[in-house]
């Protein structure tokens, strides 16, 4: 009856896990709700066993009260009479299987002549070896008729290009019902802090490296001056993130971060900017203002040298 | 008729066995160093000489050609003997191949750290080294065959047949993967290039763990096992038939190294069927050894060299399942260039080849020195922490690899890479090289207390130089001839054993390396891929002396999770001027196939002298040498006129024009990196390793900015 209830504690704790989850999503990261339900799961798993081991035990005890002492006796003979007959048979199985011979045969194994004392037994190949060689011969033969002769099976090229395509559904798909499609042209500039601070971890993990941690540049330019390379505008900024410019060494992100993602970040940027930042780097491209075009920047801004 | 008195030859095993501890406990240490220097990157001392892309080939070599090959010849100079009732052949040849092996070995250590290298993996000596490789193996093949040819034993033992086929195929492997053309005393570029260098290359590394690692080591086995567990070979039928299968299908097995790659497809196929068929041929040798010590089991809880010589077959058939286990491209796609490829072969080489060799020594060195072991204790301590170290070595190394292989596959369900920054998932794996590094450190106190015991057991005894015996001449043949079975006839003419072998492996080789090299169709050109310049060819000998192929690779498989991350997929027709190819073997950093062009010439500058300025956590060694160091532009002409030799398209003439290309080039690097306010000369090595990486992949990439 413990035990029952103790059973019935740890499902409503497994139960009670997810929930938990769920109501406190900054308490705990989803990796570590997990490493929880797992070991949770085991523990259960675990506690079962015993449970049954438990149970087994209580029953061979009920068995031996409720028999007697002498129907036990006669109980327990049949039963290591059982059990040697199926130690035999299984045995014999095992030898042939193995191709095993008895010990006591061995004798006339032995083969002729003998190298610096090693002798050699006639014994056979062992009947599961030959079976595993063929079954991987038959193995082999299959796979080459698979993907070669009858071309049922996609190789690497035809797989490569049915997994983009079953990839590029599920993305649709995905983006159609979430609020993550966004891209240069529907970007929007916003002051809401909680994108800010989504755009400041962001940045301070990928941009600030070759920006600065501050923005006030490294080998990247300053973003907080008045001068710009590609462009000012929320859109422009997106654009350069999303696409980088690799031949001035800012790598491509759009492989790497959401759009949602690099829209923060790029709104993080624009918010940064006047801030003046200790230990500035000169500024690079042309000066704009925040009325600038809202037009993609003349060609000649980018060409600086 | 008399039998004849005779001497074994015991201290050239003697002088092999000390070699072998001594060149043992070197090479593990040195990869105890770079295990640490893993999580530890400063461990390198901060010096050129000690990084791990230059040491990590010296690891290799060590353990592989100086510890597994001395105990090679250890065994094959004690058992071959007495095999064939002879001593052997000639003293003064066994003398010039144990110091020439030495040699070997040590100009290995000399010229590793200095940069000197091929590139090609357990290849990586330069061709003097391999033409001294060559002369030394002929040198033991003729003291072999001489000692063979002499014999007082009609038929060739098992044993034997391992080391004919062990000689053989070593010599052709060796020769056709060192067919490169010298630039200098120091310097050579392979012949081949691209795919046809990886599958050359592949079809030797593979087959250097199939003829150096087990052929011999099976031999050994064959020899040394019955020895110690006094009981007689357990089916002669199955040394017969696993051992041609083994060979025959071995060799052809190369090309699983490079599945998902650039390599032809059916080329890649022949390699995944012929690994999964080596499952029985490999576990034929484990069964016959095993079955060996039936009737024996009560000697192997109280022997402590059967008890590693148990532990050895064992890890020798768990690493020949897992083999091709992991060629089956489903599950290579997940395990190539992570820690499991890494844990697979330290099962085998501390199981298998390290607790053989290390069984073989225990049994060997008291009888040579007519005592008894030292201390069994010591050495029953030796087998524990052994057993433990490569545990706590294997365990962390599998986590490892299924972690990282996962991480880099895993997408969220925006369709985007869960972890696209690299780094973190080599974040996620640090705990278990700290841990690999323990079970390593667990391992080599075992040596450490091995060398110790064995030292006490040749001070307490004599060494037998000369250990008599005798035996009766063998009497011309013209009887019971005909009554053989063909094998039993084969085993009595070893010339036409060693040609048999050599037909067996040659089938393989011919299949699969004769349409890659001579049918072009095989590997597409492309008109947009043009040679290096004259700088990024500098840039790139560069690379391959620093040894970064060891942690980065060239080779994008065709999963979106790696073109997602690395860009679109490798092309065979990208590689055709790469001699040798850089693909790599492991991605302890990411892949550089298409790095030129993604971050800027001073990202790499500052990256290359301290990768941590620019990605924080990084384990990259400082490569700060290079800013100091000058570039020798005087080999550049050479350079230019061997590449044209090996059919590379630079204009006639254009060596003389060479080095102008190359200032130009390298001055609009040092000035854009003089924008960053960089202040670099255009004449440092540095600047040719941007130029190189730069250009990595840009002939074909698509050209997606904001600019256009």
């Amino acid at each position: 009856m413990k035990l029952k209830r103790y059973i019935l504690a740890m499902f409503l704790a497994v139960g009670a896990v997810p929930a938990f989850a769920e109501g406190n999503d900054g308490l705990l990261s989803g990796e570590t709700m997990n490493y929880i339900g797992y070991g949770t799961i085991v523990a259960m798993l675990l506690l079962f066993i015993g449970v049954m081991l438990v149970l087994l035990r209580t029953f061979k005890t009920l068995t031996r009260i409720l028999l007697g002492p002498e129907d036990l006796k006669e109980a327990e003979e049949e039963k290591l009479a059982a059990k040697s007959q199926r130690k035999a048979t299984r045995g014999n199985l095992v030898n042939k299987l193995m191709s095993l011979r008895p010990m006591s045969e061995e004798g006339s194994l032995i083969m002729e002549g003998e190298y610096d004392g090693i002798k050699e037994l006639n014994n056979p190949t062992p009947a599961w070896f030959m079976v595993l060689f063929y079954v991987t011969i038959a193995f082999g033969v299959g796979y080459l008729l698979v993907y070669h002769v009858f071309k049922s099976a996609p190789l690497q090229y035809e797989e490569y290009r049915n997994d983009m395509a079953a990839a590029a559904k599920e993305k649709a798909a995905m983006l159609a019902k979430s609020a993550n499609l966004v891209d240069e042209n529907t970007v929007k500039l916003t002051t809401d802090p909680a994108v800010l601070a989504n755009g400041k971890s962001v940045f301070t993990t990928r941009c600030a490296p070759c920006h600065g941690d501050h923005g006030q540049g490294v080998v990247g330019p300053n973003l907080t001056d008045d001068y710009w390379l590609h462009g000012n505008t929320i859109k422009d900024v997106f654009k350069t993130i999303e696409y980088g410019v690799p031949s001035k060494g800012m790598p491509t992100w759009e492989s790497q971060l959401t759009p949602v993602q690099i829209s923060d970040v790029a709104n993080y940027v624009k918010s940064i900017h006047g801030t003046n930042p200790a230990n500035p780097k000169e500024p690079q491209g042309t000066k704009m203002t925040e009325a600038g075009p809202a037009a993609p920047a003349p060609k000649t801004a980018m060409k600086i040298k | 008729m008399q039998p004849e008195k005779f001497y074994y030859d015991n201290k050239i095993v003697r002088n092999f066995g000390i070699a072998t501890v001594i060149w043992g406990i070197i090479g593990m240490l040195v990869g105890l160093i770079i295990a640490i220097q893993l999580y530890r990157p400063e461990m390198n001392m901060g010096n050129q000489y000690t990084t791990f892309g230059r040491v990590r080939p010296l690891h290799t070599n060590a353990v592989i050609f100086a510890f597994v090959g001395n105990a090679i010849f250890m065994g094959v100079y004690y058992s071959l003997q007495r095999l064939m009732k002879a001593r052997m052949f000639s003293d003064t040849l066994s003398k010039l191949h144990f110091w020439g092996w030495q040699l070997i070995i040590v100009s290995a250590v000399v010229t590793l750290p200095l940069g000197i290298t091929t590139s090609h993996e357990y290849a990586e000596l330069e061709w003097p080294i391999d033409i001294l490789i060559t002369i030394v193996w002929v040198i033991f093949g003729i003291n072999m065959f001489g000692t063979i040819i002499k014999r007082r034993e009609r038929h060739i033992y098992v044993a034997v047949w391992f080391y004919i086929a062990t000689f053989v195929t070593v010599a052709v492997l060796h020769i056709v993967n060192s067919i490169e053309l010298p630039v200098s005393f120091t310097k050579s570029y392979m012949v081949f290039a691209g795919v046809q260098d990886a599958l050359v290359q592949w079809w030797y590394g593979h087959n250097a763990v199939a003829f150096f690692l087990t052929t011999p080591y099976l031999g050994m086995m064959y020899y040394f096992l019955p020895k110690m567990a006094n009981r007689p070979i357990y089916s002669y039928k199955l040394s017969i038939l696993h051992f041609w299968a083994l060979i025959f299908i071995y060799i052809w097995a190369g090309p699983h190294h490079l599945l998902y790659t650039t390599l032809p497809a059916w080329a890649q196929s022949l390699g995944v069927v012929f690994s999964v068929m080596l499952i029985a041929p490999s576990w034929g040798g484990m069964i016959n050894g095993l079955l060996t010590l039936r009737g024996a089991w009560d000697k192997v809880r109280d022997d402590v060299t059967l008890k590693f010589m148990v532990v050895g077959l064992t890890a020798y058939g768990m690493a020949t399942f897992e083999g091709p286990m992991l060629s089956l491209k489903q599950v290579n796609a997940i395990g190539h260039f992570t820690d499991w490829i890494i844990a697979h072969v330290h099962v085998g080489a501390l199981g298998w080849n390290g607790f053989l060799t290390f069984a073989i020594l225990y049994w060997l060195i008291p009888r040579i020195y007519k005592t008894e072991l030292y201390s069994k204790k010591l050495a029953s301590f030796h087998f524990w922490i052994g057993t433990l170290g490569i545990l706590f070595y294997a365990i962390p190394m599998y986590w490892s690899g299924f972690t990282q292989g996962l991480m880099w596959k895993e997408f969220t369900p925006e369709g985007m890479l869960k972890y696209p920054n690299f780094l973190e998932t080599t974040m996620r794996i640090i705990p278990m090289y700290v841990m690999r590094s323990i079970g390593g450190a667990l391992y080599l106190t075992g040596v450490f207390v091995m060398a110790y015991n064995l030292y006490k057991t040749a001070a307490q005894g004599k060494l037998v130089p000369d250990e008599a015996a005798e035996a009766m001449p063998l009497e011309r043949l013209d009887t019971h001839a005909a009554a053989e079975k063909w094998h039993r006839k084969l085993e009595r003419k070893p010339v036409l054993f060693l040609i048999a072998s050599l037909i067996v492996i040659l089938i393989g080789t011919f299949v699969e390396l004769m349409p890659t090299l001579t049918i072009s169709s095989n590997v597409p050109t492309i008109a947009s891929v043009k040679p290096y310049t004259p700088l990024e060819l500098q840039g790139r000998d560069i690379y391959i002396r620093e040894g970064c192929v060891n942690c980065h690779s060239q080779q994008i498989r065709p999963f979106r999770s790696e073109t997602e991350r690395y860009g679109e997929y490798s092309k065979a027709g990208e590689f055709v001027y790469d001699h040798p190819f850089l693909w790599g073997s492991k991605r302890t950093g990411p892949d550089l196939q298409r790095e030129g062009g993604k971050y800027g010439d001073s990202w790499h500058y500052n990256h290359l002298m301290d990768p941590r300025l620019m990605s924080p956590g990084s384990i990259m060694p400082n490569y700060d040498w290079l800013i100091k160091q000058k570039l020798d532009t005087t080999t550049t002409a050479t350079k230019i006129r061997a590449m044209q030799k090996l059919g590379v398209p630079y204009p006639a003439g254009y060596d003389r024009q060479a080095n102008h290309d190359l200032d130009v080039q390298a001055k609009s690097i040092a000035d854009n990196l003089a924008r960053d306010h960089i202040k670099v000369k255009s004449n440092k090595e540095i600047i040719a390793v941007i130029a190189y990486l730069q250009r990595l992949g840009t002939d074909i990439k698509a050209n997606k900015t904001a600019n256009n």
